[in-house]
């Protein structure tokens, strides 16, 4: 409970000397972290630079090499995950791993279940404490309905609310807000201020800088499994930051060096509607008569707050989903909706959000991931797929060693990369990408937003949606903003402002008007 | 979600209670599929609902079920056990060694008495399982692959121990102090059948720890998430083997009962055995995929599949065309899974947002 100031702050958790090999590489090389009591604790790092692997060993979930942890000066060992939690450190995970076919309280309480007579589960109890937790981070729910059912801001409430009811005195958040919309973001950063006044110790993995400056009491810099930095927030800045991660100085972002779009239209969309649930087909539909058009050569940003619709869209239009209502015409070639195989034929290519689900055969190499959708005749020639990833590989600056390792070897910034190399393959004139750098860090993002320009300027039609201000500013040639399933505004790059994005993406007016029908028809309380 | 015409609300009521609706009746269709079967079989064969052959046919739902009680719990888990049916072919085939062969020391022959019989044959059966718990949860072979090679081990275990033949005369010897075995599977309590009250008291065990234990929890848990159940601490590879080897513990009853029944074993009882319990389990409206499903949906599942195969019999339908039917019926079933999965997947999202709106509010 020391509520210091002054940085005459006392270390609670020391990770001395952690070495950690995996078969091919070191994640870890030696590393010391302190954790100091009662603050925030930031660490940073580009992907792969053994942040995760630092977390997961912290949080018992792996264990070192080499190095021992220090808790109060005490040296500790964890074995397991329930190690971890017995002596106060719970984690966060980014990926979320909820049970999302129990319920909120079943979650809560999930491997450390109170009991009755010794035996039975008890249930009410439960329900009390998940109650009171979540309320406690001012997000009352109702604790008995499936976690699955809720948003991915929820369940990062729930998920810290488990790590309250444990008596957390560490609570570890790697990349809270990756999933999270501008206002989901907003309150847990009030939930962070709120733990933080209560004596609890965070430790803060996030790409996002501003997040960062904003949050941190003390920063620590890894890169390539070293710590490469260590400041006190008076002594961080922005670009300190940025050189300790990349090793180079900031500056290197061009963001004006953007061409021009020509006159042709490529693609064209008009009155587009998704069938919605059953049931409420009008009010639910995710995606509610959308229309516009993109040049060539045109980045066209779709901006929108989570559940707006985004995904839906680009879905839609690559063939994965099928349409209500609505023309999608490539170069005016009407496509076939619901059709993946057509919209590939007319040249219009999806990227999806989640790479590790939706994009990556993880068991195959990269050159079998980027030749994945070219493959065309009855045998495969493996001389010509090898040269035409490895064209690819070089013209991305994907660092590989070698194309035929498996992808998993790979930063999350080159696999991202390499998923572009197999959008590119299909050769497409439209290439749609959702949420081009999810998960990458800033130094990727920036190279990745240089490659995106670059096939710009060679003619490619880009649609790519965002939840990132910044990133829809860096790289759109125009925005469209979506508001459940509506297009609410469109801004040339020159329009551009946080406020007016933000304001056009934010459903606080429909949602007062919607309160009314929130009630539940034929209702369970 | 706007709301320019006040009849937009009106129409999403309706809508969504249709919805419901269809929802609680594919959430329910084992049980109605149930009564439809009860109803049309009395009413085509008038001996049907007669008390003899309803306890003829509680008899024969009793095998099914107690598999497919212990079945649910592995499917739970997102695992699968192909071995149950040779399970119960060992376990038969262990007893009616020891109660014709007993068991012999330094050259003489012991004949333990039907008690340690029947302990002996379920420790034999829990060592099967045992096996492929392990397999699957220590050396992370697939359960598929994992218990088709105790399937065969088990069965070839079984032929291995009487080269094949049938142990006969169960009964036993008063001299030889083995006697009573047969009343495993014959014996009447209060009018019902033994073996429908093993279903009865395994059922209630087994609803108990699924819902009312963290076992239980546990088990769902790592059917939803396994990866994220093990972060939540859950010991997930103590959890799997305990589902095998209580789903052995299921068969061995089984093999115990058919030789009780029969007085005599037979190293081939059991022969696909597995798959009515797996049907049942379908049919009771639990996932493969594991995470989702419940012990009360199996016991109705093995009454569907009971009820059908007496009744078929009973209306004398071909014996072909009887396995036709039942094969029809479990893909309709899984259809209806997939069916209803897809439908929540589109319904409780709508659902949902109503519900934490008003959390929220």
């Amino acid at each position: 409970m020391s509520q210091v100031n002054q940085p005459a702050a006392e270390v609670i958790l020391e990770a001395c000397n952690i070495t950690k090999r995996y078969p091919g590489n070191v994640a870890l090389d030696c590393v010391t972290f302190r954790v100091y009591r009662g603050q925030v604790n930031v660490l940073i790092g580009e992907n792969g630079a053994g942040k995760s692997t630092l977390m997961r060993i912290l949080a018992g979930a792996e264990k070192a090499d080499e190095g021992t942890l220090l808790l109060e000066g005490r040296p500790v060992a964890l074995h397991a995950p329930r190690d971890a939690a017995a002596i106060g450190i719970s984690i966060v995970y980014q990926e979320l791993l909820a049970l999302t076919n129990l319920k909120i309280s079943e979650n809560i309480f999930a491997g450390r279940e109170l009991c009755r007579a010794a035996l039975f589960v008890d249930q009410e109890t439960q329900d009390q404490r998940s109650t009171a937790a979540l309320n406690h981070l001012r997000k009352p729910m109702d604790v008995s309905i499936e976690t699955g059912r809720l948003s991915l801001g929820c369940r990062q409430v729930v998920e810290i609310a488990r790590a309250l009811d444990q008596g957390s005195r560490i609570l570890i958040l790697d990349e809270p807000t990756s999933a999270l919309s501008a206002s989901e973001a907003e309150s847990l950063f009030e939930v962070i201020a709120d733990l933080k006044r209560a004596g609890v110790t965070i430790i803060y993995i996030s790409h996002r800088l501003h997040e960062l400056l904003h949050l941190g009491d003390r920063f620590t810099v890894l890169r390539s499994g070293r710590v490469v930095g260590e400041a006190i927030r008076a002594d961080a800045t922005r670009a300190w930051i940025v050189e300790r991660m990349s090793g180079r100085k900031e500056g290197a972002h061009d963001t004006s060096s953007t061409s021009s779009p020509t006159r042709t239209v490529v693609l064209t969309v008009s009155g587009l509607t998704l069938p919605g649930s059953v049931g409420d087909e009008a009010a639910q539909a995710p995606v509610h008569d959308v229309s516009f058009s993109v040049r060539e050569g045109e980045i066209l940003g779709v901006y929108g707050l989570l559940g707006a619709g985004r995904t839906e869209l680009l879905e839609a239009l690559a063939g994965l989903r099928p349409i209500a209502s609505g023309v999608v015409a490539v170069r005016g070639r009407k496509i076939r909706t619901g059709n993946v195989r057509d919209a590939l034929r007319a040249g219009m290519v999806l990227m999806p959000e989640d790479r590790q689900r939706d994009g990556l055969f993880p068991e195959l190499s990269i050159r079998e991931n980027v030749v994945m959708a070219a493959k065309t005749g009855l045998f495969l020639s493996r001389d010509e797929e090898t040269e035409r990833a490895c064209k690819l590989v070089a013209q991305l600056h994907i660092a590989a060693k070698d194309v035929e390792l498996p992808v998993t070897t790979l930063s999350g910034g080159n696999q991202q990369k390499v998923l572009l190399a197999r959008c590119l393959m299909c050769s497409p004139s439209v290439l749609l990408m959702d949420e081009p750098t999810r998960g990458v860090d800033v130094s990727a993002k920036a190279e990745i937003y240089g490659i995106l320009r670059e096939l710009a300027a060679k003619g490619l039609s880009i649609v790519f949606t965002s939840s990132e201000i910044e990133e829809t500013q860096a790289l759109a040639h125009r925005v469209l903003v979506l508001c459940q399933g509506r297009i609410s505004a469109e801004f040339a790059r020159d329009q551009l402002s946080d406020d007016g994005l933000f304001a056009a993406a934010s459903p606080s007016v429909a949602a007062a008007a919607g309160a009314a029908l929130a009630r539940p028809p034929g209702g369970t309380a | 979600m706007s709301t320019e015409t006040p009849s937009q609300p009106r129409a999403n009521r309706f809508g969504v209670a249709s919805a419901r609706l269809i929802l609680l009746l594919l959430r329910a269709r084992a049980i109605l599929v149930l009564l439809l079967l009860l109803i049309l079989f009395s009413a085509l064969a008038p001996e049907f609902l007669t008390a003899n052959n309803l306890s003829i046919l509680t008899k024969h739902v009793a095998i099914t079920a107690l598999l497919a009680v212990g079945m649910t719990f592995v499917i739970l888990t997102g695992g699968i056990d192909l071995s149950v049916g040779s399970i119960a072919g060992l376990g038969g085939m262990v007893a009616g060694y020891l109660l014709t062969q007993g068991l012999s020391f330094d050259g003489v022959t012991h004949f333990p008495p039907v008690a340690i019989v029947i302990l002996l044959t379920i420790c034999a059966c829990l060592l099967v399982g045992a096996l492929n718990g392990w397999l699957v949860a220590k050396a992370g072979v697939a359960p598929f692959i994992a218990t088709l090679g105790t399937l065969y081990i088990a069965r070839g275990a079984a032929l291995l121990i009487s080269n094949g033949k049938t142990f006969p005369n169960l009964g036993g010897t008063a001299s030889r102090g083995n006697t009573g075995f047969p009343a495993f599977g014959q014996s009447f309590l209060l009018h019902v059948p033994t073996p429908v009250w093993m279903m009865v008291a395994l059922f209630a065990v087994a609803w108990v720890v699924a819902t009312k234990t963290p076992l239980g929890r546990h088990v769902y848990a790592i059917g939803g998430n396994e990866r994220a159940a093990r972060l939540a601490g859950i010991r997930v590879a103590q959890v799997k083997l305990a589902t095998y080897v209580f789903s052995a513990f299921c068969a061995a009853l089984v093999g115990l009962i058919i030789a009780a029944q029969l007085e005599a074993a037979h190293p081939a009882t059991g022969e696909s055995f597995e798959l009515n319990a797996i049907a049942a389990v379908v049919l009771g409206g639990t996932s493969l995929m594991g995470g989702r499903g419940s012990v009360t949906g199996s016991l109705i599942g093995a009454f569907v599949i009971g009820v059908l195969a007496d009744g078929l019999v009973m209306l004398g339908v071909s014996e072909f065309w009887q396995v036709v039917i039942k094969g029809v019926v479990i893909v309709v079933a899984v259809g209806l899974d997939q069916l209803q999965t897809r439908l929540e997947v589109r319904i409780l999202p709508y659902l949902t947002t109503v519900r934490t709106k008003e959390g929220h509010s």
